[in-house]
Formats: structure tokens, sequence, C-alpha cells
């Protein structure tokens, strides 16, 4: 052993010392994740307001981990809260169970279930961690009108599936602006 | 069976449909005549209609439905006076069926817009309007290109020969067909469908009587005997 | 079946041909289908249109094979599922013949051309046997790129039967068992070419003439014009082999994968047929026919499918409930308070002037049994009674000889091979649906004679090509007493072999029924089953809930078979009441005259009984009722402690259906706390210090059994004590001013109280009409069409009036649809009426 050994040891802190520092001030310091990255969940609105969900459970089904419940309920002439005959009408992801594979999303056939890059999902009550559809539903964008209500951009469903944009353009939206909520808008 | 006397159909029409079910062994045999002296009241089997074979025969409106969906002939909209049915089948097609029935479709088309199938020309039911239709083959391909009015030949149509039938028609005229019964009306074209014929005997006669084989359709028959020629003969079987 | 290769001189038995299956030899029996012979050597031949239980249609195609004739191949692949079998067939299925494979796999893409690929929000989705055939057999991706056609969806052809018209594939199953079992034509093929499609006569949306009728007029229409109502629809969305047909009730409610299935048998009519509950977090989401060729076969009616929303109620009894000395309101209580509560005020009564026991309809033998039993020894009276509808003491003498009774008696294979059935008082497709469905098959396929005894050519005549044997209401017992001189032939039907007699409960409204129905019987050696209309009626027979019998059926006056039964109870001799009990209105009379101080009423509906008012001019008047109920019902008002009980979901037994068939069932939904009645009346017993030794259902029946056996080691006395007969009007005669016979019966679909909570069920119940000969609606100025008013002193009750081939002088009316006529009325089958055009 060579008497400047010892401080070879120490090479590597000298010279870290003088890099830039790679640990993020979190909470102080907010930084963007990647775009895609699996944060929160969110429900997604057509362009007037309606909620896309179904009440399929498809995501439920595709979830590994078990963590997301659904309950589909009906629409009526008096009620409607989604184009078609069916809505979410219950709601809820386990947080403690999700395991953000992204699988539910893959499933979900309306595109109404997506992620948003949200990441905050830590809390001092289980119970807290059970996030609702009131919690999950995307804010009503400027043009949205709070469910529920008719059918605001066609006779039926297949209207809001097919020409879903242009008839929201058709309703004053610019274009270029977005129609639909998305994952950009939901960030806080 | 209650008897139901409704509007559309009188008791003559209750007791027609009792001679045609009467004609069969099993009831629902009577179905398809039914169904013409149906359109021979309306001019088209309407839901009412419908329910008056369902009920003579004991089917559902259902069964009755299933069956006059399926035939052509059943038509579901109330039709003109005269039926036109112009064949567009491969042979008259060739021959000019094709041409007939688009100068017709414009020369019957309002508003600039060609006639479409099974529409009508003028008020449904009242004189001189025409249902338009493309027919399958009318089996009369030595005659091509032929139409027909009420299920009557007119034989080697042109295009202009065929706006002057319409035109006639719509006059309220009566042009004889080339062959067959004289021309009458759909509905009385329908109750005869349905298997009752005119009682005054001299009309009954002149329908029967009408000329049918046409020269051209037995040409072929005429240069065989004219030319010796005989079909071979049948090979024995188990000779 | 399979015999090797190397023998190949085998015997053909008769009847049986040789022929060769993908190489292997097989004999198979005459007439055998190909696809069937095949099954049975473990291939199994893709197939959307074949049902073994539908003549084959040969529609979809998909069972195409390679078929050698005589050393001679058929030019094209042949349908597998309408080709015979025949002596020397060489048959290639898709196993070893490419080009049977290839086939089946092209028939599959056309299939698929025009199916949406929306599987994922299908009610088959996970159960459908052509997304199965595609994942096993079809292509990965589809060739077709064009667009698909599409219809608007879905098109209710009944209230509860949603058509997508769309995904069919036009395999007629649907049509071929409506017209063929159900006899109830409602959906046909419509169109031709591409454009065929399953409809009813309105969904043609071709009729473009007329505008588009509302969702709600596209049930199909019967040729009388009136809207489509088959008490068999649910079928056709079962054998769907699509997901064409789908059910309002359960359409986008669940998926296959996540239900969880559990066997069944279905609580409503005594057929008992075997069923399938499907349910999913602790709630039944929907009901499906088993499969039990015995019994059912594979078929259910309607109100079997989806009448069992009653349990999920939201108003189900879960906590006892006793009621309130100072309000008057039922309070929740504890299970402890409230037996100890009832256990007293029982004990009381008993040693004073008595309690009674009145059970109802919907019991499991094990119920019924701890029924009979607590009545006996905790109540010590034979004051016990399961007839909650009308009976008669002649009846209960006719149902000691019922008891015990199996379907080696009659059964539903005996009434499918019977060369006569003569229906008497009974109204097969309202009151046994399953046997009104082998009585059509019976017809149908075996030329069956079937006679009705009835007042008009119902449905349940027209569909088994029946004949009717026209009487007045009432006048039944003579019409039997005539057949010997004014029916020849059917008196020569009925004394050949296998001849049958069926017996509903209307019987005990006629005098006299049941002793001309036991002349005729031994008469002509027709054998005689009764057909109650309930499905526990039958198991508390032969539970003893009944005032004259004990378990298994010994008179309750045979000193022997109460011996028996003491020692089988472990009683001290003598203990057992000898004394017969009073029947349901004779303890009903008693409660409302102060004869008895108390009363234990398990699932009654007032409005069933004989005398409605009576009824509940007994449950008031009662010093003490205990009810054991599900939901609030006309008993629970005036109950003082009511005990919550399992519905059949959510516990464990049997029933016994009418043939004397035991129908055992397990728990479907587990863990709901919910406690059978043999349970609650066991600990109910030990309160009032007697063993009942009921605490669950296996243990009940294991008692049951022991005093059964005990009984067959007597000698059984004939049983002919009846009743006791206590002074009492009777129901039926009591109005005696009205000019006309009233004729009822109750309809499969009604206000029962076990239908409660499905309104599309309900939409196809049968429309509430009076039913009146063309001469008396004359008489009475009632056009067709109008409605008409019957009355009596009582009341009166005004539907639309229908004419119908009645005998003059007698009118028709539903039992309990939309109101029972007990309670408008007061009269039942056979009572007298007035008749009076009504306005709407």
């Amino acid at each position: 052993m060579g008497m400047f050994d010892p401080l070879k040891g120490f090479g590597v802190t000298f010279s870290t010392m003088f890099k830039k520092v790679v640990t993020e001030q979190y909470p102080e310091d907010y930084y963007p994740t990647a775009p895609r990255y699996h944060g929160r969940h969110q429900l997604n609105r057509h362009p007037d307001g309606l909620e896309k969900c179904v009440g399929c459970e498809l995501c439920a089904w595709a979830c590994p981990a078990d963590a997301i419940f659904v309950e589909g309920g009906d629409n009526t002439e008096e009620a409607r809260y989604s184009p078609g005959e069916r809505y979410g009408l219950d709601y809820q992801i386990n947080y403690l169970r999700c395991i953000g594979c992204g699988l539910c999303i893959e499933a979900c056939p309306t595109r109404s279930l997506t992620m948003v890059n949200f990441y905050e999902l830590a809390d001092d009550d289980r119970q807290k961690l059970i996030y609702t559809k009131e919690d999950l539903m995307a804010p009503l964008l400027p043009g949205m009108e709070q469910p529920p209500h008719p059918m605001r951009l066609g006779e039926s469903e297949q209207d809001y599936y097919v020409h879903g944009p242009e008839l929201a353009r058709g309703r004053g939206v610019p274009s270029g602006e977005t129609v639909e909520t998305s994952v950009e808008e939901a960030i806080q | 069976m209650t008897e139901v006397q409704d509007s559309v159909f009188d008791a003559d029409i209750h007791a027609k449909a009792k001679e045609i079910i009467s004609r069969y062994p099993q009831s629902r045999s009577a179905l398809l005549p039914m169904l013409h002296l149906v359109q021979s009241v309306q001019g088209h089997v309407s839901q009412e209609g419908i329910a008056f074979c369902g009920k003579h025969l004991d089917l559902t409106d259902a069964e009755v439905s299933a069956v006059a969906t399926f035939y052509t002939m059943y038509k579901r909209k109330p039709c003109g006076e005269h039926l036109l049915s112009v064949c567009t089948n491969t042979l008259c097609a060739a021959m000019g069926g094709d041409a007939i029935y688009r100068k017709l479709q414009e020369h019957l088309g309002a508003e600039g817009k060609p006639l479409g199938h099974e529409a009508t020309a003028g008020t449904p039911g009242e004189p001189g309007s025409i249902t338009l239709e493309h027919a399958e083959c009318l089996a009369a391909c030595d005659l091509a290109p032929v139409l027909q009015v009420n299920y009557e030949f007119y034989d080697n149509q042109t295009e202009q020969s065929a706006v002057e039938l319409v035109d006639a028609l719509q006059r309220g005229e009566k042009p004889a067909p080339t062959r067959g019964a004289p021309l009458t009306d759909l509905k009385s074209a329908e109750l005869q469908l349905a298997g009752f014929f005119p009682e005054d005997a001299e009309r009954f006669a002149a329908d029967v009587d009408g000329p049918s084989a046409a020269t051209e359709t037995l040409r072929g028959a005429a240069l065989a005997q004219e030319r010796g020629w005989v079909a071979p003969p049948m090979r024995e079987e188990n000779a | 079946m399979t015999m090797a290769p190397e023998e190949t001189e085998t015997e053909v038995p008769e009847g049986h041909v040789k022929l060769i299956v993908d190489g292997e030899e097989v004999i198979a029996p005459k007439g055998e289908l190909l696809i069937r012979t095949a099954e049975r050597l473990g291939t199994v031949i893709p197939r959307f249109c074949d049902h073994p239980l539908l003549d084959p249609a040969g529609a979809c195609r998909q069972c195409l094979v390679e078929v050698e004739m005589g050393g001679r191949p058929m030019p094209k692949p042949q349908a597998s599922c309408t080709m015979t079998v025949a002596d020397g067939m060489v048959v290639k299925t898709q196993r070893t013949s490419p080009v049977a494979d290839k086939a089946q796999q092209g028939v599959m893409e056309l299939l698929l051309i025009n199916h949406p690929l929306d599987c994922p929000v299908c009610d088959k989705g996970g159960e459908c046997p052509l997304q199965n055939q595609a994942m096993a057999h079809g292509r990965a991706s589809s060739r077709f790129v064009d667009t698909k056609r599409t219809f608007p969806k879905p098109l209710p052809i009944s209230s509860q039967v949603l058509l997508d018209r769309e995904r069919c594939v036009l395999c007629q199953r649907c049509t071929r068992f409506s017209a063929q079992i159900a006899g109830d034509p409602f959906i046909e093929l419509l169109e031709r070419g591409v454009h065929q499609q399953v409809g009813t006569a309105e969904t043609a949306a071709v009729f473009s003439g007329t505008p588009a009728p509302e969702p709600s007029d596209m049930a199909s229409k019967t040729s009388s014009g009136a809207p489509f109502q088959s008490y068999f629809s649910g079928n056709t969305i079962q054998i769907c082999p699509v997901g064409a047909l789908t059910s309002a009730a359960y359409r986008f409610r669940s998926r296959p994968f996540d239900l969880v299935s559990s066997p069944s048998v279905c609580e409503h009519c005594s057929s008992g047929c075997a069923e399938r509950t499907d349910f999913r977090r602790g709630k039944v989401m929907r009901r499906l026919a088993g499969d039990d060729p015995d019994v059912n076969e594979e078929w259910i009616c309607d109100k079997g499918r989806f009448a069992f929303r009653y349990a999920a109620a939201s108003d189900r009894i879960r906590k006892p409930l006793v009621r309130d000395a100072k309000t008057g309101e039922l309070v929740e209580t504890s299970w402890t308070e409230a037996l100890r509560v009832a256990a007293d005020a029982l004990s009381k009564a008993r040693d004073a002037r008595g309690a009674a026991v009145l059970t109802g309809g919907r019991l499991t033998v094990e119920d019924a049994y701890a029924y009979s039993k607590f009545a006996r020894i905790a109540l010590r009276t034979n004051d016990i009674d399961f007839r909650a509808r009308a009976h008669s003491a002649e009846e209960l003498d006719f149902l000691a000889g019922v008891v015990g009774t199996t379907p080696d008696h009659v059964s539903f294979a005996a009434i499918e091979r019977a060369p006569t059935v003569l229906c008497v008082a009974i109204e097969p497709e309202d009151e046994a649906p399953i046997v009104f469905l082998r009585l059509r098959k019976a017809a149908l396929k075996h030329s069956t004679k079937v006679v009705h005894v009835g007042q008009w050519t119902t449905s349940s005549v027209r569909k088994t090509n029946g004949e009717l044997l026209a009487c007045e209401p009432g006048g039944e017992a003579a019409a039997l007493d005539g057949i010997a001189q004014h029916a020849k032939d059917l008196d020569a039907g009925l004394a050949e072999a296998g001849a049958v007699i069926l017996l509903g409960e209307r019987a005990a409204e006629v005098v006299g029924l049941f002793s001309a129905v036991q002349r005729l019987a031994e008469r002509t050696g027709a054998k005689v089953a009764w057909i109650p209309r309930r499905a526990g009626e039958r198991g508390a027979l032969e539970a003893g809930a009944a005032p004259t019998l004990l378990p298994g059926g010994a008179a309750v006056s045979d000193a022997d078979a109460r011996a028996a039964l003491e020692s089988a109870w472990r009683l001290d001799a003598g203990v057992l009441p000898s004394s017969p009990g009073r029947d349901t209105t004779g303890i009903l009379w008693a409660a409302a005259t102060g004869d008895l101080d108390a009363l234990v009423v398990g699932g009654i509906d007032p409005d069933d009984l004989p005398d409605p008012a009576l009824a509940r001019k007994a449950l008031a008047a009662a010093g003490f009722v205990l009810s054991m109920e599900m939901r609030p019902s006309a008993v629970t008002e005036h109950a003082d402690v009511v005990l919550p009980i399992a519905t059949v979901d959510e516990k464990s037994g049997r029933f016994l259906n009418w043939e004397g068939r035991p129908r055992p069932f397990t728990v479907t939904l587990e863990g709901t706390n919910a406690l059978p009645d043999c349970r609650v009346l066991d600990t109910l017993a030990v309160e009032m210090d007697a063993d009942l030794f009921t605490q669950t259902p296996q243990a009940s029946f294991a008692d049951f059994e022991r005093a059964v056996s005990a009984g067959r080691s007597v000698v059984r006395e004939t049983n002919g004590s009846g009743t006791a007969e206590h002074s009492r009007p009777h129901a039926g005669e009591s109005n005696g001013n009205g000019k006309l016979k009233l004729a009822t019966w109750r309809q499969l679909i009604d206000e029962g109280s076990l239908q409660a909570g499905e309104p599309h069920l309900a939409g196809t119940a049968r429309t509430a009409v009076v039913r009146l000969s063309a001469a008396t609606a004359r008489d009475h100025g009632i056009e067709p069409g109008e409605h008409a008013t019957v009355s009596t002193e009582r009341g009166e009750l005004t539907l639309p009036a229908e004419i119908a081939d009645l005998p003059d002088g007698v009118v028709w009316v539903p039992a309990r649809s939309p109101v029972s006529i007990r309670t408008a009325l007061g009269v039942g089958h056979g009572g007298a009426v007035s008749l009076s055009g009504g306005t709407a």
C-alpha cells in the first residue's frame, strides 16, 4: 500500500464535489416528469362535458393488482352523464394497490381513462388513497358543462365517437385548441 | 274466429280471404295469395294488411312479415296505379334495358332527380301514377329488352317506345300489351294474382285468349322444322 | 361404442349402422346426426345453429365435414348437423380432413364479415361460442376491409328481450325455439339476402312508408294485434350463440368471467327446474336454465329466469323486529330479545286457547318439516296448514294418497310418453310452464292426445294441439263423470297404458272433483298427478305441515303412527296431539273469533287466501302474530314479532317437485348471516323448552327422514277423518245473487310477491282482461274492446272485455292481475258474479 492510496480512495468524492448536483430539491423544487410518465389516472370528458366512461369495467379486468372498482349505471333521458346507454356510476382506484402499469389505459375502449403525470400519491390515511370518481374526473374546460345534461354534439353516441372534434369545432372551439381533456390541462 | 270489420278491409275482402283459405288443406298455405289480396286493396302490404292475414290464418304478425319481406312482389310502400318493371338482367341490359331504365328514371323523376327503385311518380294510388322498379329476369330474353306494366309484357322496347308508353299511362290511357291480357291497373292485377278473375265472361275471355307465343319464341322450333333438325335419341338407361 | 380398428368383424346391433369417422369404426343408432356421433368419439365439430332439443336446420353451415358414401366422396362438404348416419359412410371431420377444416374456416370468416368487433362491451363476451370458435379456429386478423353493415340497436322485441341485429349470425335458434318449443313465434327471419335479419313485424324498418315506430312499440304483436307475451322468451337469450339477444335485466350488468355460478333450483312453481344462479359481489345477477333432462330439459320459464330481484330488494328485513308497546311501531331488536318475546307469547298462547301455524307455499322440505314439528312439539297442536290458497277437506283426504309418491308414479317423462293426458282444473302454461312444454313436446313429437277440462280454448289448449272439454266453472266433476257416456274415445284413451290425469290447485275449489278424478282413474286405470302451483306445497305435504297428516303422511288420528313418531322424536308417549287440526280457513276463523291466541305465519299474502277479509281480520284480532318474512307484507303489518329469514339463494335445502322428486340445492350466497326458517324455529323452540333438532337444513332433513321411516314401519290407517269441521261461511258460496259463474286462475306473471322489483318481467305479463262469450257480451251490452265490470256484493272489477269461446253465462278473470279477485270480489273459481258494461 502506497502513502497516497488513502487519498486515492477519496478521488471519487473529491471529483464529485466539482460536478453538477443531481439531487432534486423536492418538494421545494418541482421538476416535470417525462411526458409519458405513469402518474395519476384521469377520467376524460367529451367536448361538451359528458363523460367518456361507459362503465364497461374493462380497466378493472385488465388491472393486475385489482386496484380498480367500477359499477356502471343507466343513462336516462332525465339524467345523462355520457352519450349512449351506460355510464360509470361508481369509479374507484385504490392507489395503495395501483402499480402504475397502465394496462387499464390500454384496455379502455373509449379513451376515457388516461394517466396524467401527477405523482404525489402519498398520504397518512389509507382511506384517502382510494380515489373516487369525483377525484378522478377531468376538470371542466371552457365550453364544457357539468353532467347530467343532454347530448349537445349530436343525436347519438356515434356522432361523439366518430365526429367528436369536428362537432366541437362547429360549436366554436378554434382549431389548434384542444377540445378534449388530456394530459396537459390536468397538471396542476 | 271473431269477425273484425275494419275500415281498410270490407266484408267482401274478408269473404274473399275465406275463399282463398278454403282452397288449401292447410290454412297457412293461403298466405301468398292473401298478401296479393291485401295488395289489391291497398296497393301495398301495410301493417294492417299483415294483421289481416295473421288474423285469418292464425299466424303471428312476425310470421306474416317474414314472408311479406322476403318476396319482392310484395311492396312495402304505397304504389302507383301502375307498376312498371324494367328488366335489367344480363340480356335485356345488354340489349338496352339499362338505357331504358335510366331514361325512364330521368323521365319520371322530378326536380332534376331521377326516380329511384320502387319509387312512385305522382301521388300513389291516383290515376296516372307510376311506380318504377328494375326487375330481375322476366323470362322473355328472346324479346329483349322487355318491360312489364302490372306484369303484362311490352316486348322489344326502345327508349323512345318506353317513354311513349309511360306518357300514355300518365294520360290515363291503357295501351295494349304486346301479348296476354289487356292492361288494367295494379290493384286489379293483384286481385287476379290472388286468384279472383273477372266475372264478366267477355273480359275473362279477353284475358285468357290474349296472344301468348311470340314469333321470336317459336323461331328456333320453326328453324329446326325447316331444316329437319331433331334432338339426338335418348340414351337407353340400364341397357 | 368405439371399436378398435383390427376388430373388423363387429356385430352391428339391430337398428344400428356401422360407419367410419376420422378413421375410427363406429356403431351408431339409425337416425343419429353425424355431429352427435362425432361428439361421442370426442370430436367436437364447431356449430352454432345445432341444438340437441331443436329440429335440425343447417342454417349456419359451420359444421361442414367431408362425407364419402359407398366409396364415392360427396362433391362438397356436408353439414354434419343435418346429415344422419348411414351404413358404410366414411366421415372426415376437421381433425383429419384439410377440406373440412378449410371449409369451416371459410364459413367462420363469412360469419365474421358483418359481425361487429364489440366483444369488450357485449354481454356474451367470455361465454360466446362465436368468440370461442373464432379464437380457436379463426384467423388472427380479418381480410375484410370494407365497412360493416350496421343496424340501430338495441331493438326491444319484448320488454325483456333486446335484439342486436349486427351480431346475429342467422342461426335461427331463437326463431326455431319460439316456434317449436314455446309455440310463440314472436320473432322471425325477415328480408332476404344480405338484408336478412331476425325481427318482429315491427322491427322490419323496411316499412318505410310508415314512420319508424317508437322503441316501445317494436315488441311483436300477435294476430290479434296485442303485444307478444311469451312466457319462455328468456330461453332465446340463453341459446343465442352470439350476443344478438340480450336481456334487459342483465344487459351490461356483469361479465361471465366475474360471475360465480352456482347450481340452484327454481323456487317459483312446483316443477323444480334446475337453474344456474350467477352472482357477483354478493348479489344475484342472473339466472339461467340448468340442464336436467328428467325435469326441465334445458328450458325454464321467464318467471324462474327473471324473478329473483325480490331477494335483493332494499326493503328486505335483515334484523328481528318487535312491535313497541307504546308507539305501535315495529322496532329493530336483537335476536335474543325477539326470540324471548316470541317464545313467551307463544308459550302463553299455547297454554291458553292455543296457537296455530300457517306456513305458506315457498318452503323447502326442511323448513316445512321444522314448522310441522314446531307446531306439534312446541305449540302442541295440529293446527297447521301449508295451503295459502283455496282448499277443502276433500283435498286433504286426496293429498293423503299423494304423500310418498315418487317419479315412478307420474313423471315428466311419463307425460311425454303418455298416449293421452287429461288436464283437469289446471292451465299448464300459467300454472306449471315446464309441464306445459312437456305436454307440447308430447303432442308434437309423440302425438299425445291432450284434453283440457276447462272453460275456453286457452293458449295451452291451442299450443298442445289439445281438445277442450268445456264445462262451467264448478262443473268439472260432472264433466269428468260424463266422460264415460259422452266422450267414449277419451275414455278409451285414458284406459290405455300410460295415460295420465293432471290435477291442478283449482281442483280444491270444485266440490266433488277429487272424488270424480279418483273414480275416473280407478275406472280407466289412468294415473293421477297432483300439480300444485307453488314450489313448497308438495314438500310441505310430505313434511306433515297439514292439519290431518303427520310427517310421512300418516293420519294424525292414527295412534300407532303417533307412537312411532313419538319414539322417533324421543318424546314421552302420548304427547303428540291426537285430534285433527284446523285447516287454513278454520285457523283464520278461529283467530278472528278469539278461539286462538296466536298465529305463526310464514310467507303468506292474505290476498291469495280464499277469504282475504277474514285473513286480515284474523291477523288483526289474534293476540299475538309471529311473522317469518323476507320483506314487509300485509302480515308484518299486523305482526307483533317479525323474524327475518333467508331466501333460497342464502340457504340450502330441497324442494320436492310435483313428481315427488327431491330437488336439493346448496347455498348460493355465503356469509349473508340470513337464517333459514328451520334454524329460526329450532332456536325459538329451544326458548319454549322443546328440541326440534333442525338447527341446519341438513339436520332437519336427517330428522325428517327418521320421522318418515318411523311412520313407514306402522301400517297406515285409511285416512278418512278429514279436518275438524267448523261452522264457517265458505268463501265461494256466500254471494249467491250473481247470475254468471266466474272462472279464474292465476296467470304466470302477476302480482305475486316473489316477482317484485322486476319491471322488465312484469312487461311480459299477459294483459288482464275479462273473457266472455259473444252471446254473454251481447246480453249485457258489452262490445268487444270495451270494458266490462264484474261485480259481487263485496266489490267490483273493471277490465277490458275480450270475446272467447266460453260457455254462455261464464266470465273469466285472472285471479291476481292486476288485483286479487278474492279481495276485490270475495269469490273464487265457480263463484257467482254479476256483469255489466263498464267504463275504463
